[in-house]
């Protein structure tokens, strides 16, 4: 029996060594990166703000809005060897009406060089028909629809002289075949992302709202649209078109 | 004692992470086929059916705290509401669809007549949120259970967390309703060689098989689609046009599980007819033309008062008074 203590004592710890559930992170081999979005107003990039009244440029529609937001997902770096690294539930709610939301954070990210980004506008088509979800992808945050299921991957509510009622709601959604609005861009860094545990680095972004009504639509074809179909594609095809990278800081 | 050290050191191992409660409740017969919803993500437990079950039938889920799902969804009915057309949903506002029954949910690939909602999971945020039924903001039905201290301490027991969040909401929901199954009718007894059918009933059954089985498909007496049965020429309510815009689908809603029929009354997406003698007599005589409607119903059936009386009766034969009656399914 004596001599049984040492292997049992070593068997014991290492039990709880193999088992105990949460991962160690070596911290010192990982960075954070972010991701900041700025929003302007058309062509010449005019600031963007809700409650505030904008004339489109192209439409020449009047719009005043008092909700803007819309979903960034599965972001992914392309490191300098070729290799993907993907961040894990990577869902993110960006809504002009919260500065906080407005900048992405990017956790645990391996030290590295990387040359390339990619991110999803949208939410991808799993997490549409996995039942009940959390954080981002919560009920709570006004971006589901209840009755006929799938997010609401753009929600764009407003005032608008040019609409029958006087107003908009643009909920554009769509997951699936030829109405799906789910978009995946690769950009390539200009100069390349260093990852470091001393620095924080941001990649900048810029989204355009007016960019919705791109190449001839308007308020005045109609206020609303609350679910997939043609219409939502276009706009948030045009919309996404628009989304652009503008650097590391 | 080397071997009960190993022995334990291994139970520590594997147990460590992930405990596993033995189902209950979730048993059905090996002629059912493999349920769609498979607790994934939601594994199945005692506590976290309890805890399913008393949210079920709490009216903390309204806006006025004046109804519950059971309000609508009534055990002694199957968990369909009590013999009305449509439901009243708050401040006695009327729903536009007859209450569905929830049983044998872990089947269904879409819910609601349309079949517009996807997952077992996110299906009670519809009623929840409906201006016309619980018309409660889902944010709102939070901050109430979360001021309820049993409620965290429930939260706490089945998912290890007192932080009640929209997504254990519904995945406690998921739990109770998946367990409402409904398979010990008499039609399981014959089935299972304990039960003999009287000739109407075999008669019945026969019939049933000639005719109604390619949408009504055994053993759970539906075929997961959408069809047009015939109810009208012009439709008022399009149905499954509504979530798929394709002018095909227009007049097309589920096909309801005729299991539990004699309780579930009246019938129809609508509502419209009260009694199952009205349901026989639309197939027989009662069908209208439309561009949509299912072709095996293009002609009418013309079946004979005697052949209607055998339909009738195997239809009964569909009551499954264990799910009207189990004690673990009531408040």
């Amino acid at each position: 029996m004596k001599n049984l203590k040492f292997p049992l004592f070593a068997l014991l710890a290492l039990s709880i060594f193999a088992t105990s559930c949460k991962k160690k992170h070596n911290h010192d081999e990982n960075g954070t990166v972010k991701m900041s979005f700025t929003h302007t107003w058309g062509m010449n990039n005019a600031p963007f703000a809700l409650n505030t009244q904008l004339i489109h440029p192209m439409n020449g529609d009047t719009m005043n809005f008092s909700t803007f937001k819309y979903y960034v997902s599965n972001i992914q770096l392309k490191k300098n060897d070729g290799s993907w690294w993907t961040m894990p539930e990577s869902y993110f709610l960006v809504d002009v009406s919260s500065a906080a939301s407005l900048t992405l954070e990017i956790p645990e990210v391996p030290e590295g060089t990387y040359i390339a980004f990619k991110y999803t506008m949208g939410v991808d088509s799993t997490r549409n028909v996995s039942g009940a979800q959390a954080g981002a992808l919560s009920t709570t945050n006004g971006m589901f629809w209840s009755w006929n299921t799938g997010y609401i991957m753009v929600k764009a509510e407003g005032t608008s002289p040019q609409s029958s009622t006087g107003n908009f709601a643009f909920h554009l959604g769509g997951f699936s075949g030829a109405n799906s609005i789910v978009t995946t861009t690769e950009v390539p860094f200009t100069d390349n992302l260093v990852v470091s545990h001393e620095t924080t680095k941001t990649i900048k972004m810029r989204s355009n709202p007016a960019r919705l009504f791109h190449g001839g639509e308007s308020v005045s074809n109609g206020g609303t649209v609350m679910m997939p179909g043609t219409r939502a594609k276009t706009l948030a095809t045009n919309f996404y078109g628009g989304v652009t990278f503008l650097g590391i800081e | 004692m080397k071997r009960i050290i190993y022995f334990l050191s291994i139970s520590v191992l594997l147990f460590s992470c992930k405990k596993k409660e033995t189902e209950y409740l979730i048993t059905y017969p090996d002629y059912f086929p493999q349920p769609h919803y498979n607790f994934t993500n939601n594994d199945f437990s005692k506590a976290r059916f309890e805890l399913g079950r008393k949210i079920f039938h709490d009216t903390r889920l309204s806006s006025d705290n004046s109804i519950s799902c059971a309000t609508c969804h009534a055990q002694v009915h199957a968990f369909a509401d009590h013999g009305v057309s449509l439901s009243s949903g708050v401040n006695g506002t009327l729903g536009t669809r007859n209450s569905p029954a929830i049983f044998n949910m872990i089947w269904s690939k879409h819910f609601n007549w349309d079949g517009g909602v996807n997952h077992l999971e996110i299906f009670p945020f519809a009623p929840i949120t409906n201006p016309l039924e619980m018309n409660e903001d889902i944010s709102n039905v939070l901050q109430k259970l979360n001021s309820d201290s049993e409620y965290k301490k429930m939260f706490q027991n089945a998912y290890g967390n007192s932080e009640i969040t929209d997504q254990l909401l519904y995945r406690a929901l998921a739990v109770f309703m998946g367990a409402l199954i409904s398979a010990d009718s008499k039609y399981d007894k014959m089935r299972k060689g304990k039960a003999t059918f009287t000739s109407s009933e075999e008669r019945g059954y026969n019939l049933f098989k000639q005719n109604c089985n390619s949408c009504h498909n055994e053993p759970l007496f539906h075929n997961n689609d959408f069809a047009n049965n015939g109810l009208d020429e012009q439709f008022e309510d399009f149905g499954r046009y509504l979530i798929t815009l394709n002018e095909s689908d227009k007049g097309k809603f589920k096909v309801p599980t005729l299991r539990n029929i004699e309780l579930t009354y009246p019938y129809m997406h609508d509502g419209r007819f009260q009694t199952l003698s009205q349901v026989i007599n639309h197939y027989s005589e009662g069908i209208k033309q439309s561009s949509t409607l299912h072709p095996l119903l293009s002609q009418p059936f013309q079946f004979s008062v005697q052949e209607k009386q055998d339909l009738t009766a195997f239809l009964r034969t569909l009551t499954d008074y264990t799910l009207t009656s189990k004690f673990e399914f009531s408040e």
